[in-house]
């Protein structure tokens, strides 16, 4: 097991631009917003895509939960299994938006930088955060739907490879 | 009605002249109207008389999104502008469609469109901020390239924010000068650019944080996997050693090429845009002078212009069994065609070459600099490119610049980097006397130089590989309105047959500007095996071009694009996506009538406002058609002529007028635009 397998569970993750380029078309935040709100906007989103257009190779960045084992977020919710929640079987932290009070301490214990939560529009905003699509058959939706394959689950080979996303 | 789904409700009224902003609502004129360019006209309609010139303050700059922009509806994310185009030959009124994620964006923050009105004091940027509105100075952004003015914006409003911005170009009212978004999307062919320009706005920028809720998401999702086939297809980065985006362009590249497809708007599953990867900047680019230029249909053909495109039935035309959305052929990224397809012993497949025209070699930095020139002054690469360019290089040949200097310190060679940098500098800044004159745009400059010898010289080294013959065709490349050839059987893309240049010609007449973008012809093969031999007599002609311009029609006012619709197999595609963003059933018929009712409001438009008659539009079109094209056939004044009158019978459209009749206005619940007409005497007598 890798490291960063012991770090982090399995999460969404990009493929070089070599296996597959982001086409910067936002799909991914698109079927986010409709599979668990039923509405797009730019606010209401667990998958972020970072535009650039300028001299690199991976014009297009896209970052998602990493799913630390370590949970920081879960740790830090004031109504931790109420608001954030642990799926034991999985490893999956999750919210469960109508006990979430927008304290933002998840936000705050987040390690990664842009942070992988959001809060949506309502008062007070309340946490958003990728739970893999856990309640879906299929999977996460944002790899259904992308156009290009271009992400993908770490626990799974990348397209026309065998490894695992790494 | 119940609630309607995929509109936000209101449409910005923004007014220069006093810095005031008012609001409209936007169900004032849909679901009647649809969206897009179906809004913005019954606005033109309402607010713009006679009269008014395209860099007059009373000219208004309409931008519309539509209901699938910001639902995640593939292609949906696109929008359109209207106003009076100063690139048109005469000035008429004009659209002009724009990808990026400006458009998205002004939906988040709360609008599903804006009027642009009057004419700002000074240089001014306007910042759309969740449904507040702002004026601020632009003087420090004035004058500076597109991707400088991009990042300003940034640096000053946040890495959040998108906006549209113009150029050099645009200020300085070079008649094709574009509006382009932060991923080098343009509105670029109308010279909408330049209308910013005279109304002294160099920028909008949008921060757009809130929600679209669209009718149907179970639909939207059904979409996503049958509009975009087929979906999930990897688009790694290409590593070639030659550059060879289309079977007739293909030359080495020392050092290679980099290359991968990227998304035009929100929600694209096309990828259409081809960029090429840290190549030569041809201004600014990183502290290497690289930089990435994205490239469309029209960009390709500066890196090589030896042999015009070539086209097989299969790129206009489908059978059940290939049957393809759109223009993915155009884009270099076709399907395998299923080789058991009866229509392919018929011709289907059939290449049929385009003609040697012999214009410059390949040169990938030369290409590269252009396209990269033509996004940072904010110019049409159309022109630029097709125009400029190729006229440059026959004008040479047949030496009709043999008494002309330009002032630019070396020999006129459009094949050299270093001559069209200066050619473009020259333009884009108007200096000097031939600055002045090309920033006119080609149809006026030439004009201005003399039509006879700058104009209708033939270009003697262009022949057809279908005929072997030498092609007649003047250096002018002038079709209409103050545009050149495109898909035009002749001239540039001129390579296909008469069963598709004819039906565009048509689309070309009742339009104002090369209709190309939006109107590529498309219908079932079958079309073409019936109507091959006598087009102009078969009044299916004439029914497909209708089609086809209610197909362009829907494109631009539910928003898609010219790579996605029309499918010809799946009729009700339309009324899908209508229904995915709304929640309104609409049948193939309704919105196709809808569509109709859009169209002959853009007619009624350019009767009362820009003078159009039958003798203007025939007589405008039909010049260009008595050169022969690709496989050495014209059409007669009168066989063309008939073509015309099936046309219009079948618009319900008055035949010697060109007018639409009061029943026609009727039937599409346009009576108030009858009766205005008819009292200024433009309703055909009974």
């Amino acid at each position: 097991m890798s490291n960063t397998e012991q770090k982090y569970g399995r999460h969404i993750v990009q493929y070089p631009a070599d296996v597959s380029m982001c086409a910067g078309c936002g799909t991914c935040e698109a079927v986010c917003g409709l599979i668990h709100d039923g509405v797009t906007s730019p606010s209401i989103k667990r998958i972020f895509l970072v535009r650039d257009t300028t001299m690199t190779e991976d014009m297009h960045k896209i970052y998602s939960c990493q799913h630390c084992v370590d949970h920081p977020c879960y740790n830090a919710c004031r109504r931790k299994d109420s608001a954030m929640c642990l799926d034991e079987e999985t490893g999956i932290v999750y919210v469960n938006q109508e006990n979430c009070i927008g304290c933002r301490q998840c936000w705050k214990a987040c390690p990664f930088e842009p942070k992988r939560i959001a809060f949506n529009l309502d008062k007070p905003r309340k946490a958003l955060k990728c739970d893999l699509c856990r309640t879906r058959p299929e999977g996460p939706a944002c790899v259904e739907y992308c156009q290009v394959s271009c992400i993908g689950l770490s626990d799974q080979p990348m397209p026309g490879k065998e490894e695992k996303n790494e | 009605m119940n609630k309607i789904y995929g509109y936000v409700g209101k449409i910005a009224r923004i007014n220069l002249t006093d810095s005031t902003v008012t609001e409209v609502s936007t169900f004032n004129y849909v679901p009647k109207y649809i969206g897009g360019r179906g809004v913005c006209n019954k606005i033109f309609w309402d607010e713009v008389g006679p009269g008014v010139k395209a860099f007059d303050p009373e000219n208004k700059l309409i931008f519309m999104t539509g209901p699938t922009t910001s639902t995640g509806i593939p292609t949906g994310g696109r929008s359109t502008m209207c106003s009076i185009s100063p690139n048109n030959l005469p000035e008429q009124y004009c659209w002009s469609g724009i990808g990026g994620w400006f458009g998205t964006m002004v939906k988040f923050a709360g609008y599903d469109g804006f009027i642009i009105e009057g004419k700002a004091p000074e240089p001014t940027y306007i910042f759309i901020d969740d449904g507040k509105i702002t004026f601020h100075s632009a003087k420090e952004l004035w004058g500076m390239l597109v991707h400088q003015t991009q990042k300003k914006l940034e640096e000053i409003l946040g890495k959040d924010v998108n906006s549209i911005v113009i150029g050099p170009a645009g200020e300085n009212l070079v008649r094709n000068a574009s509006i382009t978004t932060s991923n080098d999307s343009v509105a670029a062919k109308a010279g909408f650019g330049a209308v910013f320009g005279s109304k002294n706005l160099k920028a909008i920028s949008v921060r757009g944080t809130g929600k679209v809720q669209a009718g149907n998401v179970e639909k939207i999702l059904k979409l996503h996997k049958t509009m975009g086939k087929p979906i999930g297809k990897t688009n790694p980065i290409q590593y070639k050693d030659s550059f060879a985006p289309r079977p007739h362009i293909n030359f080495p590249v020392p050092g290679g090429v980099k290359e991968g497809r990227v998304a035009c708007s929100y929600g694209c599953n096309q990828h259409c845009n081809l960029i090429l990867l840290d190549v030569k900047a041809g201004i600014g680019g990183n502290e290497k002078g690289r930089t990435n230029v994205v490239n469309k249909c029209v960009g390709i053909y500066a890196y090589q212009m030896i042999e015009d495109s070539g086209w097989t039935p299969q790129m206009s035309f489908n059978t059940p069994q290939n049957d393809y959305a759109g223009c993915r052929f155009i884009s270099g990224d076709g399907f395998t065609p299923d080789l058991s397809d009866p229509a392919i012993n018929e011709g289907f497949l059939d290449r049929q070459l385009g003609d040697i025209v012999n214009y410059w070699d390949g040169d990938y930095d030369r290409g590269n600099v252009i396209n990269d020139l033509c996004t940072q002054y904010g110019i049409d690469r159309w022109d630029v490119i097709i125009w400029y360019m190729s006229w440059l290089a026959m004008a040479k040949k047949e030496g009709v610049l043999d008494d002309i200097d330009f002032g630019l310190g070396m020999e006129i060679d459009p094949s050299s980097e270093e001559f069209m940098k200066r050619f473009l500098e020259m333009i884009v800044y108007r200096k000097g006397y031939y600055g002045n004159i090309f920033a006119e745009g080609m149809a006026r400059a030439i004009r201005t130089l003399g039509m006879e010898k700058y104009g209708k010289t033939i270009y003697t080294g262009r022949v057809s590989q279908r005929t072997g013959n030498q092609q007649i065709i003047p250096i002018s490349l002038e079709s209409a309105w103050g545009h050149c050839c495109h898909w035009a059987g002749r001239g540039f893309q001129g390579s296909n047959d008469i069963t598709c240049w004819l039906p565009i010609a048509i689309e070309l007449m009742t339009s104002t500007r090369d209709a190309q973008t939006n109107t590529h012809h498309h219908d079932s093969f079958d079309y073409y095996l019936e109507v091959r031999n006598d087009p102009c007599h078969n009044p299916r002609v004439a029914s497909s071009t209708i089609f086809n311009e209610h197909c362009a029609e829907l494109k631009e006012s539910l928003m898609s694009c010219e790579f996605q619709l029309p499918q010809i197999f799946d009729k009700d595609i339309e009324s899908e996506m209508f229904e995915a963003a709304t929640g309104i059933k609409m049948t193939h018929e309704e919105i196709y009538l809808a569509a109709e009712r859009i169209k002959n409001l853009f007619r009624a438009i350019l009767i009362r406002n820009n003078g159009r008659t039958r003798d203007m539009e025939v007589n405008e079109v039909y010049p260009i058609l008595t050169y022969p094209d690709a496989d050495g056939r014209t059409v007669s004044w009168e066989d063309f002529n008939h073509l015309v009158d099936m046309y219009y019978e079948q618009r319900g459209w008055d035949k010697k007028t060109g007018w639409p009749t009061r029943e026609t206005y009727e039937r599409l619940g346009l009576e108030e635009v009858a009766d205005e007409l008819e009292a200024i005497g433009k309703l055909p007598e009974k």
